[in-house]
C-alpha cells in the first residue's frame, strides 16, 4: 500500500471519535466483521489506529477505499462543513429527463479529467436516489491534495446541488461544468444560500417547510440604539441550531422591533440566506 | 314596470292614489259594481306581473345553461373557470364553487383521489395516489385564490414538474391542472410501488441493487429467472418516457450468458421483453418465480 494512502487512511480513521469507531467502519465495509472482531477496541486510541491501519495494509487499500472512508465520515460529520447551493436550470420545453446514476457519474468524472489529469473523484449512492461526490484536487504537475476535498451532494433529478465549501475557488467554473453537463442542465448559478445544515438547505430548495407570518412589537427607551447622531456600524451574528424559530419567539417576548426586516422574512420564500449590504 | 321607478310622478304610493282616483271616476262613471271590475284589473296586472317574473327568471336559466353548455363544449369535461371579476371578488362563492365542481364534475372525483377543504384564503386539496388498489402517499396543494392564482404551499416532490404544469394550467383551467397533477403523481406513486416491490420482494433475482432515479422513470437491472441458478444471464434497462404512465415506454433486454447462440435464450429474452412492456415490473417477477416452481 503506497505511504500517502496509509497516512490517508490513518489521519481519517484518528478522526472518528471512538463511540462512531464501529459504526463507521461497518459502513465502509472494507474490513470484514471477523477482522474487526480480532481488534482490540478498548485500547488507546493511537493503538487502535495503528491495529487498522495494519489491517487495511494486509488488504491492500487503495486511494479509493479510503477516499470512500473520507465520504463515510463526512457524511456522519456534515455539520462539520459548510454547504453552498447551485441551481441549474434546462431549457425550456426539453424532453423528459432520463436520469441515469451510471452516466451521470461517468460523465461527471470524464469532464473533469479531460481538463485536469491529477484529480481524485469518488461516489457514494445516499438514499432518496442522490449521491455524495468527493473530489480532491491536484493541478498539472501536481498529485491531488487528498486532504482539502470538496464535497458535492445531488439529489437526481432535480435543479439543486450541494458542495462543501471549497478553498480553491480557481475550481469552481470546472466543478460547475461538470455538475451542469452530467445532470442534462444547460446553465448554473450560485445561490445565496449557505449552511452548516443540509438538511435546512434541502427544505428551504425543496420547499418542504411551513411557513408563519409574525408581527413585532419593541419597547425601547434609551440605551446606545436611542438618540444617535450617526447610524450605528455594527456586526450582528445570530447564531442557533433553529435560528428561524427563534427569530418567530421574539415576537412574544417583545424584544425585536416592527416589522420584521424582509431580510429576514424573505429566507424561504427566496431561498437566500447569505446577504451583501453595502454602503449607499 | 316603469311605474314602480318612476320618481317624477311621486313613486308607488302616489300611482296608488292615482289609481284610487280613477277607480274613483270610474265608479261615478258606471252604476255597475266598479270594485269588480278595479279589482279585475288589479287581478289582472298581478296576472300579467306574475308572468312577467317567470319570463324573466326563465331566461335567467336559459341563459346560464348556455355559457355551461358552451364552456362544456370547449372541453370534454365540465371546466370551472376563474373569471377576472370571481377571482378578485366573490371569494366566497367562488369557493363554493370549486367545491361544487370536485363533487359533481363527470371524472369520478374519488376514484382519482382529490379532496379538497377550505382555507381562510383559498382552497387546499390533497390528492391521494394509488396503484393497484394499494393506497399511497398523499400530496396537498394549497391554492391562494388571488389574481393571479397561485401555489402558497404544497409538498409536491421537487422532481415533479409542477411548475410546467402550473404555467399551462392554472391560471386558465383549475380542475385540469389538478387532475394533470393528479395524473403525473400517480404514474409517479405507481413507478415507485413497483420499483420498491422489486427490491423488497424480489431480490433474490437481481444481481446487485436496482438502479433507479428520482422520478423512477429509468430503471437498470440485472436478473434471472430461476431461483436455484447461480447465474445471472439477463440486463434489463426499462425507460418511461411518459411520466403519466405506470408501464415502460422503452424496454431492453440483453442477454449476457455465455449460451448466446442457443435460440432458446433469444427466445426467452423477446417474451421477457414482452412481459416488461405489458404488465407491471412485481407481477412480471411473481410471474417469474411460479414459472420456476414447477
Amino acid at each position: 500500500m503506497d505511504e500517502t494512502v496509509a497516512e490517508f487512511i490513518k489521519r481519517t480513521i484518528l478522526k472518528i471519535p471512538m463511540t462512531e469507531m464501529m459504526t463507521i467502519l461497518k459502513a465502509w465495509d472494507f474490513l470484514p466483521e471477523n477482522q474487526l472482531q480480532t481488534v482490540n477496541f478498548r485500547q488507546r486510541k493511537e493503538s487502535l489506529v495503528q491495529d487498522l491501519v495494519l489491517l487495511c495494509e494486509n488488504k491492500r487499500a487503495s486511494l479509493r477505499d479510503a477516499a470512500l472512508l473520507d465520504i463515510i465520515y463526512t457524511q456522519f460529520h456534515r455539520h462539520q462543513k459548510v454547504w453552498d447551493v447551485f441551481q441549474m436550470s434546462k431549457e425550456p420545453g426539453e424532453d423528459v429527463d432520463l436520469f441515469d446514476m451510471e452516466q451521470f457519474k461517468s460523465s461527471f468524472e470524464k469532464i473533469l479529467r479531460r481538463a485536469l489529469k491529477n484529480v481524485t473523484v469518488s461516489f457514494r449512492d445516499a438514499e432518496e436516489n442522490a449521491v455524495w461526490i468527493r473530489i480532491a484536487w491536484g493541478t498539472q504537475y501536481r498529485k491531488p491534495n487528498q486532504y482539502k476535498p470538496v464535497f458535492v451532494v445531488y439529489y437526481s433529478q432535480t435543479p439543486y446541488a450541494f458542495t462543501s465549501f471549497c478553498h480553491l475557488k480557481s475550481n469552481t467554473p470546472l466543478l460547475s461544468q461538470a455538475l451542469t453537463v452530467a445532470s442534462n442542465h444547460h446553465k448554473i448559478v450560485k445561490m445565496d444560500l449557505r449552511s452548516r445544515y443540509l438538511d435546512s438547505l434541502k427544505a428551504i430548495v425543496f420547499k418542504q417547510y411551513n411557513q408563519l407570518e409574525t408581527k413585532f412589537k419593541s419597547d425601547f427607551h434609551g440605551g446606545i440604539l436611542a438618540e444617535r447622531k450617526e447610524p450605528l456600524r455594527c456586526l450582528i451574528k445570530f447564531s442557533s441550531p433553529h435560528l428561524l424559530e427563534a427569530l418567530k419567539s421574539l415576537a412574544p417576548a417583545g424584544i425585536a422591533d416592527a416589522p420584521l426586516s424582509p431580510l429576514l422574512t424573505c429566507i424561504p420564500n427566496k431561498g437566500m440566506n447569505y446577504f451583501k449590504i453595502r454602503d449607499k | 314596470m316603469e311605474w314602480a321607478n318612476d320618481k317624477s310622478k311621486g313613486g308607488v304610493l302616489a300611482h296608488l292614489e292615482r289609481l284610487e282616483t280613477q277607480m274613483s271616476r270610474s265608479c261615478k262613471n258606471l252604476e255597475d259594481p266598479p270594485r269588480e271590475t278595479a279589482e279585475s284589473d288589479l287581478g289582472t296586472k298581478i296576472r300579467k306581473l306574475r308572468c312577467l317574473r317567470d319570463k324573466l327568471r326563465a331566461e335567467v336559466k336559459q341563459r346560464q345553461a348556455r355559457i355551461k353548455a358552451s364552456t362544456a363544449n370547449a372541453e370534454p369535461d365540465q371546466t370551472l373557470e376563474i373569471s377576472e371579476q370571481e377571482a378578485v371578488g366573490g371569494k366566497e362563492e367562488n369557493m363554493k364553487a370549486i367545491l361544487q365542481a370536485y363533487r359533481f364534475t363527470g371524472i369520478n372525483l374519488f376514484a382519482s383521489g382529490l379532496s379538497g377543504k377550505r382555507t381562510s384564503r383559498g382552497v387546499c386539496v390533497c390528492i391521494s395516489t394509488a396503484f393497484e388498489g394499494n393506497l399511497l402517499d398523499s400530496y396537498f396543494v394549497d391554492l391562494v385564490i388571488q389574481k393571479p392564482l397561485r401555489i402558497h404551499h404544497h409538498s409536491v416532490p421537487v422532481f415533479i414538474p409542477l411548475e410546467e404544469i402550473s404555467a399551462k394550467y392554472l391560471q386558465t383551467n383549475i380542475q385540469h391542472f389538478l387532475f394533470c397533477l393528479c395524473e403525473y403523481l400517480n404514474a409517479y406513486a405507481g413507478r415507485k410501488y413497483q420499483a420498491d416491490q422489486l427490491q423488497r420482494d424480489f431480490a433474490a433475482f437481481l444481481a446487485g441493487p436496482l438502479q433507479r432515479n428520482s422520478l423512477c422513470n429509468l430503471l437498470s437491472f440485472t436478473y434471472k429467472v430461476e431461483p436455484q441458478s447461480r447465474s445471472f444471464p439477463f440486463c434489463a434497462r426499462l425507460l418511461y418516457k411518459d411520466l403519466t404512465t405506470t408501464l415502460p415506454t422503452d424496454v431492453t433486454i440483453t442477454y449476457q450468458g455465455t449460451d448466446a447462440s442457443s435460440t432458446s435464450w433469444e427466445e426467452q429474452r423477446a417474451s421477457h421483453e414482452n412481459l416488461f412492456f405489458t404488465k407491471p415490473l412485481h407481477q412480471v417477477f411473481t410471474s417469474f418465480a411460479r414459472n420456476g416452481e414447477r
